[in-house]
């Protein structure tokens, strides 16, 4: 069975494995690294702790199998974007340049240094097990993060972004950063990426450039690069955009991956979701649905056939109530698969 | 003879011939007889002082009179910027460092400027192939200093030149093809030419307002920035010995370089000395000696320059034979300037060098 729980720090290995083992980076918000994850997970154990409160909390979820008890996949929300400090994007704008005199215009592409998404709330963190990208589990590890966001909307902004990974040739190679950051941090993107999550942003402020870029003077990777995400991250961007989150004008500045945002209160997933009252039934009827409860630290959910009732109560096989660690009678959120 | 002197629009023909071989790249004079017989017009009023003496545009034309024709051409424009805008670029560093990664970053940047608004802008310059060597391009070249020296109220303290930048046999800039073409729909020869005509506006439209950072052009674009056109060198080293100097803006389509020199620092400027005329009734005999001196009337409608050999100097006045003080258009007792044509030469001071008479 599926399970998607908050993530604490007796998690650290499994996590380590996870987030070395991926194919695509991810945007520097899981590092591979021993010492940070540590204190990502003590942070996110506090966010869980403090769910009730707002403030820059730092989300992460676990997708655990609960037949091996291993980890599958992990998830975050951080509740202001940047943490405290400004979060960068180029937004993608553009200028005609017309002359009357010679009866000629021409759109010019423009990115323009931007702090607008700052505190805006943001999914993140998003790392799966190979082999699990097609299927139930992905689904429920995504949007199990909009039930815990339904259960705790006031700890987040009422729009809500997704970054995902840009273009990277099969050599590893960003164009967007070759073409473009490469010239100001002195860096490769490896490295710069390192530092983004080992570092305070300051290094960002000091070395990105300040003056907007004409998309026209990249190169032509970079230009195809801009907006476009990884390829292996095409199913975590389908989930996205059939939660209802479109594609925005804003980019990385790294590897010019897109921005996606949705108005939260829209999430397709938290409009569709149900109340309801826990009960048990002993036959595996109904449809398979996404099954939420628990505040805070207690949060769980998981898949499991619900057959639901017209008086609000959905009635569901005792394993499931104790995978959630919920009893009869306990409120839940449902949403259809 | 040689006689350097205003524009007139007899000189057409002459220099539409000479501008039609001239080839691409010589972006103030273009090889249209429309358009010169316009900029004719403009200096004419210019030294008839029908127009605002800020607003002149002085053209000379380099005179032979044996051949009866003008060989050469060259310009003073004493403001620019003035009912148009003038673009540079100015090429210019940015440095990011982050103290915490030990790093620093240089970042040449060019940020487009109008900085060389109300300065006087020498230019124009054009010598027929037959007559070029001898020091006639020094001639047609720095006889405009002259004209400065002895009109300087009418230009502006600073005077600069934009050289011609690199740009291979057929006209291809590698700044524009890296730079200015992803803005403009054409070629560069076609906005080069757009440019002298006159319609600068299309600039302004379309130019790109941000800064560039040069890392992002390809190294063929930033080789060229701030270098000259291997035909311009000579030029080039003209300039700089007259003490003009690159003073960081460059051509915003072919990133030639701006030289500029204040106007008393200008070396022709400075070594200028005045004297009056005697003219020789008698034959000259002496062969002519030492190196020749530029020597130019006071007049400012009818200016006239020529070079006569140094012996011709003395003490406090240049004897003149009667044709060539009818060529400068001088007479006995007028005051005349004169300036060695050579950097490096001296004019006579005293008798002993100049011999007697």
């Amino acid at each position: 069975m599926w399970l998607v729980r908050p993530v604490g720090p007796e998690d650290l290995n499994d996590v380590l494995a996870l987030a070395e083992s991926r194919e695509v980076h991810v945007s520097s918000t899981l590092p591979a690294s021993q010492d940070l994850l540590v204190a990502r997970l003590a942070l996110a154990r506090n966010s869980f702790l403090n769910a009730d409160r707002s403030g820059s909390h730092r989300f992460l979820f676990a997708l655990e199998d609960t037949d091996t008890g291993r980890l599958k996949g992990v998830a975050g929300i951080d509740a202001r974007a940047g943490n405290g400090q400004p979060f960068y994007n180029y937004r993608r704008d553009a200028l005609i340049h017309a002359s009357h005199e010679l009866g000629v215009s021409r759109r010019v592409d423009v990115l323009y240094p931007s702090h607008a998404l700052t505190d805006l709330s943001q999914l993140c963190s998003f790392v799966i097990a190979t082999g699990l990208a097609d299927g139930d589990a992905i689904e429920l590890l995504s949007r199990a993060r909009v039930l815990f966001i339904a259960d705790h909307r006031e700890s987040f902004t009422s729009e809500l972004i997704a970054e995902l990974p840009g273009a990277q040739s099969a050599d590893g190679a960003v164009p967007f950063w070759d073409s473009l950051g490469r010239h100001f941090f002195d860096m490769d993107f490896a490295t710069a990426d390192h530092y983004s999550a080992t570092h305070s942003k300051t290094f960002i402020a000091e070395l990105m450039p300040h003056n907007p870029i004409y998309v026209s003077l990249l190169s032509e990777a970079a230009r195809e690069a801009v907006g476009q995400c990884h390829r292996l991250s095409g199913p975590t961007c389908d989930l996205l955009k059939r939660e209802g989150l479109a594609a925005t004008d804003y980019v990385d500045i790294f590897d010019g991956g897109p921005v996606l945002k949705a108005h939260t209160n829209r999430l397709r997933t938290l409009v569709t979701s149900h109340c309801v009252e826990l009960h048990g039934e002993e036959s595996n009827q109904g449809d398979l649905c996404l099954i939420a409860g628990g505040q805070g630290e207690n949060f769980r959910c998981t898949l499991a056939p619900v057959s639901t009732s017209l008086q609000g109560a959905a009635r569901v096989r005792p394993g499931v109530w104790q995978t959630l660690g919920l009893s009869p009678g306990d409120p839940v959120r449902i949403a259809a698969l | 003879m040689l006689i350097f002197r205003p524009v007139e629009m007899r000189d057409l023909d002459d220099l539409v011939t000479m501008a039609g071989s001239a080839g691409k790249g010589l972006t103030t004079l273009p090889a249209s007889a429309e358009l010169l017989a316009a900029r004719i017009n403009e200096a004419r009023d210019s030294f008839e002082q029908r127009n605002a003496p800020e607003a002149g545009l002085f053209l000379f034309a380099l005179e032979d009179t044996e051949a009866n024709r003008c060989v050469g051409i060259s310009g003073i424009q004493a403001r620019v910027g003035l009912d148009e805008v003038f673009y540079n670029y100015r090429l210019s560093l940015s440095v990011n460092a982050s103290r915490e990664l030990g790093i620093h970053v240089r970042t040449p940047t060019l940020h487009l400027t109008n900085d060389m608004t109300d300065t006087t802008e020498i230019g124009s310059l054009l010598l027929d192939r037959g007559w070029r060597g001898g020091g006639n391009g020094l001639l047609l070249s720095r006889s405009r200093f002259l004209f400065l020296a002895c009109f300087r109220r009418c230009f502006s303290g600073k005077v600069f030149a934009e050289m011609r930048g690199v740009s291979d046999g057929r006209g291809r800039s590698p700044l524009w093809d890296a730079l200015g073409s992803k803005f403009f729909d054409m070629d560069f020869a076609e906005a080069d030419y757009r440019s002298v005509a006159g319609n600068r506006s299309f600039i302004a439209e379309l130019m790109p307002k941000y800064p560039i950072y040069l890392p992002m052009l390809p190294e063929a674009a930033r080789a060229v920035v701030g270098r000259v056109h291997q035909q311009t060198e000579p030029a080039l080293k003209m300039l700089q010995s007259e003490g003009f100097n690159f003073n960081g803006l460059v051509d915003i389509f072919d990133g030639g370089p701006v030289v500029e020199a204040f106007v008393h620092n200008i070396r022709t400027v400075r070594d200028t000395v005045k004297k009056d005329v005697l003219i020789s009734r008698k034959p000259m005999v002496e062969e002519p000696r030492g190196s020749p001196v530029m020597i130019c009337n006071a007049s400012f409608r009818d200016f006239r320059v020529t070079r006569i050999p140094a012996n011709w100097l003395r003490y406090d006045v240049v004897r003149l034979p009667p044709e060539v003080a009818q060529a400068l258009l001088v007479e006995s007792g007028d005051q005349v300037r004169l300036a060695p044509l050579k950097e490096g030469a001296v004019l006579p001071t005293d008798n002993n060098e100049a011999g007697h008479y």
